[in-house]
């Protein structure tokens, strides 16, 4: 049976509406009953979920972009991304045709030596497929028409849905920033750009990043070559050993603060589907659809931060650096002074809490995503109405940083510090 | 001297193409088949014995396509593991793609098609033989595949999928968005569409309810007619009076 993607705007604001009369429904429970707040958030988070699955296509990214904003999700509600995944409208035989040849300006049979007409993978927005040329195996991403057109009427709704939901707080900046990563995902010359950046910069021979071949690219398809592996899931089910498995996390780990620091672009999307697991130890990185360059000047800031925090340094002097980050307003002192230490502080415990110590097993805190989750809606209790826009790239390696502890987590893998705060240490 | 079937072929392919190109240039009223033979560079008798007019000339552009583009899918290695849905849209989009290099031309035919009387749509029938055939073969291999039951009005379905073809390419000829992105979307969600009525049966259940109002109310009235033969030719007396004025 077909997945049409419900089309036009009307069909659209039913969906978001109906969600919207679900939630209200929940909430009105809640008060009734005074139950469990955390599993009143998860059921909500499940009717938001249910309703951006069934919009498909573009709200389906969008879901996963709200779900990176809070990367501190139970399980059910992490199974529910990966199976809205799925849902991504397929890209039939006579559209994957007609796409690459509209695209590369042949059809799949004369652009290559011979294409798999079935997808082999499900990508951001499109399907992946088989083909080769010149004796070598490529992976096809190919891109669901009209893509790029359906991002601004889903935006739209999503935008109105959620001014309603978040009671008066401005989400303007959240919308736009998760408007413009979206855009960029679509883009898949850029995506081609910043695969062929790591690629070439990475330099740790157990890090495997796909070669582009442009002549085969466009907007709309990217060819690289193919990396036998298996995705997380699969790579989790064959029973890794320990030692296998810390040596992924740390390696993924390690990874991520070298781009950082040494890069200055870091990879900013922690879904597991990212990964490769490849033989012999090897990770191969598949995505490149979200990269975000980091300036300088906020790198210098943002690891004295760190750095600082790790010290313990006082309140006080924290406060004053998250201000020049622009993570906090400048008001009164007392105001900034309640402001951290509600709202910000029990984040950066948590997010350096893996950091503090000369390695953090997370095998032993397997609790610690759980912790995280309750410890955001309590925040999100607090009703702050700041209309404060936050530092987007501060916002973006701390999200990307936790999902990977998340990911971490579910392996029960063990990460050593070291070379991550020397890293931190020889940049200051 | 006689010319072979495919010398005679490549000539009529040489005065197609340089006929869209001159009414691309000119507009088909004022494209001459003299200066169509002229840019051809075969002599006027020649033209004419191919294309006795420039409406023949037409028709013939568009049976061309067909074949083209059943050429086309004749390539595909694999064409017998698509769906029949995705048999259809093949076809379709085939065509399109062979319509975007003479795409001001099709606007043209489009426009005296749907506007202008210069021809009748009706005219456009006699070029779709290849593409009805080509279709009910399909629709045969599926239904013998039992990719779908057979479905009710079977032998009009490749005529219905014609008119509908027809439909997407008034679309496509107004179509503004960027490689014709909406149309591509269009015709996947309609055959989508389609493609989900033809699988649950629909159709001939919505028959079989058609059959059944037929049966117990429609006969029964046309029976109380046969049988009150008085008022039976009343009626069709007044209706010889409205009709013949």
């Amino acid at each position: 049976m077909d997945n049409a993607l419900p089309t036009g705007k009307l069909s659209r604001g039913k969906v978001v509406g109906k969600a919207l009369l679900k939630i209200g429904a929940k909430k009105t429970k809640r008060f009734v009953t005074n139950g469990d707040k955390t599993q009143n958030h998860e059921a909500i988070a499940d009717i938001i979920f249910d309703a951006l699955g069934e919009l498909k296509g573009v709200s389906v990214k969008i879901a996963q972009q709200v779900a990176l904003g809070m990367p501190f999700l139970p399980p059910a509600y992490l199974e529910k991304i990966s199976k809205s995944f799925n849902a991504i409208p397929s890209i039939n035989k006579a559209l994957v045709r007609k796409i690459i040849k509209t695209e590369l300006g042949l059809y799949p049979q004369d652009a290559f030596e011979s294409f798999e007409m079935t997808a082999f993978a499900a990508a951001s927005l499109g399907q992946v497929h088989l083909a080769t040329k010149d004796g070598k195996q490529l992976a096809v991403k190919v891109q669901y028409p009209g893509i790029k057109k359906s991002i601004e009427s889903d935006m739209s709704l999503i935008h109105f849905g959620m001014k309603r939901f978040a009671k008066g707080q401005n989400v303007d900046h959240i919308i736009g920033e998760i408007e413009e990563r979206l855009y960029e995902e679509v883009d898949y010359v850029l995506e081609a750009k910043n695969c062929a950046f790591f690629r070439e910069n990475i330099d740790n021979k157990n890090i495997i990043i796909p070669k582009v071949y442009p002549a085969l690219s466009s907007e709309k398809v990217l060819t690289t070559s193919f990396l036998e592996g298996l995705n997380f899931d699969s790579y989790m089910a064959s029973n890794p050993t320990q030692e296998e498995k810390d040596n992924y996390a740390q390696l993924i780990f390690d990874t991520f603060f070298y781009a950082l620091y040494t890069l200055k672009h870091i990879h900013a999307d922690p879904n597991p589907g990212n990964f490769l697991f490849l033989e012999n130890g090897k990770l191969g990185l598949i995505d490149f659809g979200c990269v975000k360059r980091v300036e300088d000047d906020f790198l210098t800031q943002y690891n004295q931060l760190h750095l600082n925090l790790l010290e313990e340094d006082d309140d006080q002097s924290i406060i004053k650096q998250y201000v020049t980050l622009g993570m906090i307003e400048e008001q009164t002192e007392e105001e900034m002074l309640t402001f951290y230490r509600e709202i910000i502080k029990p984040l950066d415990t948590l997010y350096k809490e893996p950091l503090v110590g000369e390695c953090y097993d997370f095998k032993v805190n397997n609790d610690f995503s759980k912790r995280g989750f309750e410890m955001i809606f309590e925040v999100q209790q607090k009703q702050f109405h700041s209309v404060h826009k936050l530092n987007e790239q501060f916002l973006f390696i701390n999200r990307t940083l936790l999902g990977y502890y998340a990911l971490f987590e579910k392996m029960g893998a063990k990460i050593e510090t070291g070379y991550v705060k020397n890293l931190m240490k020889e940049y200051r | 001297m006689k010319i072979t079937q495919s010398a005679k072929e490549k000539t009529k392919i040489k005065i197609l193409q340089s006929a869209v190109d001159l009414i691309i240039e000119k507009g088909f009223d004022n494209a001459s088949l003299r200066e169509m033979a002229k840019n051809a560079g075969v002599s006027n008798p020649t033209i004419y014995n191919y294309f006795p007019s420039k409406e023949k000339l037409l028709y013939a552009y568009i049976e061309q396509k067909h074949k083209e583009a059943i050429a086309s899918l004749q390539e595909i290695e694999d064409f017998q593991t698509y769906t029949l849905r995705e048999q259809l849209q093949t076809l379709i989009e085939t065509e399109l793609e062979l319509y975007l290099e003479d795409r001001e031309f099709i606007i043209q035919i489009a426009d005296m098609v749907f506007h202008a009387s210069g021809l009748k749509m009706g005219k456009l029938y006699e070029t779709n033989a290849l593409f009805i055939e080509t279709v009910d073969e399909m629709l045969s291999i599926a239904i013998e595949a039992e990719e779908i039951a057979e479905p009710p009005f079977r032998e009009h379905m490749p005529k219905l999928f014609w008119d509908y073809y027809i439909m997407v390419v008034a679309y496509w000829v107004k179509d503004d968005s960027e490689m014709f992105e909406n149309t591509t979307q269009l015709l996947d969600h309609s055959l989508g569409l389609a493609e989900a009525v033809l699988h649950s049966d629909m159709l001939s259940k919505a028959s079989d309810l058609g059959m059944f109002f037929f049966k117990t109310h429609m006969l029964n009235s046309l029976q109380k007619f046969a049988t009150k033969k008085e008022s039976f030719s009343k009626i069709k007396r007044k209706l010889g009076e409205v009709l013949h004025g």
